[in-house]
């Protein structure tokens, strides 16, 4: 076969391109809203871990963030997917949603440590000076210490979601046809493995790279408006 | 008006071991004294005047302001800070802000002052320090000195009554020292109660009713400007004084 009738085969003949979209869909649709669920409960994480206990008391919320960070990430991810799948959402009906939660309880474990160290790097001087003025530690956090942590923010947390988008691809695993197992199943089914599995990097790569150009030139702003 | 009764505080070491900062202080300022205070780096001074304003909280010993306990842990300390300004040595202007939204988040955030009544009372404050025209630019873009004085504005915008000053000027290249400390002066002669931590031996010959010697963790010494430098007690004061004039 030449390359025109390779490149049919792949994506052309069956409607097969459709396999690729409605993968495609799923991949997105999961690394979204897992990314948005891992940054919600990641930053609440953060600020569980950042909460300070009275001398010498134990922190209850402290140790719990702390807890779950290390079970998370002395875990594979697969493993959890698939503990996801058939232990804790067994009687799901919804395999998306079952994902969704999967990595997103998975992104909320790393996002806290970036949520954190942005956090801290603000400098405390920043805090104390709004407690000086009879500002509450809630709103130094809202109106001073957050906007600044931002910033420091969003680089380390657009390769989190990099990550993410990447990792997606083991829903292979509970059987879901995201992108990554579109191109295996139809090179499975045409007995031509390069074009689908080629095709399908070719595409991670194109969105990747977007998003990093994107990033970059947010990268950019943010950091002319620090001269401002 | 502010009234200290033998507060410790003791800061425990990485390594474990006990660093006792403040060694039962005490001390009564009255309404309009402007104290200042000066010792050896390390002796207790921030540690002490972050605890006026809870900053830092004393291990025991209590303060009074106006006949209030503040150390009472009853208390709301966000609205005894309202009441009491400080200035830090590292400014800490609001990076994020301008120079108007840095005076005017807190009166109000905290509902204070109407927005239209804060902002011409920033507009004259800035006025006084001659940094009218910064009012819209961010902190970043302006010098140590000029941060240093729209720090004190910012803390003047809440009206307080006391003014804590940490090294304000020690972080300052010298030539801006003058400047912040034109404003402090000003301050003073319009009657503010003020207690000042600083190396500037000129300012606190001229500006102080009362100078402190801060010395491990004690008030070792204190005495009217005068005979605080001219007739020091204390082999321990002659000896800083000899090694600071
Ligand atoms: N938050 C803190 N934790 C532990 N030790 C501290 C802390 N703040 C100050 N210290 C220690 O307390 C001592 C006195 O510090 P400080 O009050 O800053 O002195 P000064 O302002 O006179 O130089 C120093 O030994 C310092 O290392
Ligand atoms: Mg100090």
């Amino acid at each position: 076969m030449n390359f025109q009738e390779q490149f049919h085969t792949a994506f052309i003949a069956e409607n097969r391109w459709k396999l690729y979209i409605n993968g495609l869909g799923v991949t997105l649709t999961v690394a979204f809203f897992a990314g948005l669920l891992g940054i919600l409960l990641g930053t609440v994480l953060a600020l569980m871990k950042l909460s300070e206990s009275e001398k010498g008391k134990f922190n209850i919320w402290n140790f719990l963030a702390t807890a779950y960070v290390d079970i998370i990430r002395g875990t594979p991810s697969v493993l959890q997917l698939l503990i996801m799948w058939f232990i804790i959402m067994a009687s799901s009906r919804n395999p998306v949603f079952v994902a969704v939660l999967s990595f997103g309880l998975n992104s909320a474990a790393y996002v806290s440590e970036i949520v954190r160290a942005g956090i801290l790097a603000v400098g405390k001087g920043q805090m104390e000076a709004g407690r000086s003025l009879g500002l509450s530690k809630g709103m130094t956090m809202t109106y001073v210490i957050l906007p600044q942590a931002v910033k420091n923010i969003i680089p380390p947390m657009g390769n989190e979601f990099i990550t993410l988008l990447k990792e997606t691809a083991i829903v292979g695993y509970v059987s879901m046809t995201d992108l990554t197992r579109a191109a295996n199943k139809v090179s499975a089914a045409t007995y031509e493995p390069f074009m689908p599995l080629i095709g399908a990097a070719v595409i991670y790569f194109i969105i990747i790279k977007v998003l990093t150009l994107a990033l970059a030139a947010l990268e950019r702003r943010l950091r002319k408006s620090d001269l401002r | 008006m502010i009234s200290v009764k033998n507060i410790t505080k003791v800061f425990t070491d990485p390594d474990g071991g006990k660093n006792k900062v403040l060694d039962g202080v005490s001390l009564e300022v009255d309404q309009g004294e402007k104290i200042v205070i000066i010792g050896p780096s390390g002796s207790g001074k921030s540690t002490f005047l972050r605890c006026l304003n809870l900053l830092e909280r004393p291990d025991s010993g209590d303060i009074f302001l106006d006949g209030e306990r503040i150390t009472d842990p009853k208390i709301d300390i966000d609205r005894i800070r309202r009441r009491m300004g400080m200035v830090f040595q590292s400014f800490n202007l609001f990076k994020n802000l301008t120079v108007m939204q840095n005076l005017t988040l807190a009166p109000l955030k905290l509902k204070i002052m109407k927005e239209e009544e804060v902002r011409r009372k920033a507009m004259e404050l800035l006025d006084r320090v001659n940094l009218a025209e910064k009012a819209d630019v961010f902190p970043a873009s302006l010098s140590g000195g000029q941060q240093q004085r729209i720090a004190i504005c910012r803390s003047l915008c809440m009206n307080p009554e006391v003014m804590l000053f940490d090294e304000p000027t020690s972080a300052l290249d010298p030539e801006m020292v003058g400047e912040v400390l034109d404003v402090m002066k000003k301050l003073a002669e319009d009657g503010m109660t003020m207690v000042v931590v600083t190396h500037e031996m000129g300012f606190a010959r001229e500006v102080a009713t009362r100078v402190l010697f801060m010395d491990g963790g004690n008030i070792a010494e204190e005495n009217t400007p005068d005979i605080f430098f001219t007739n020091p007690r204390t082999a321990r004061l002659k000896d800083f004084l000899s090694s600071v004039l």
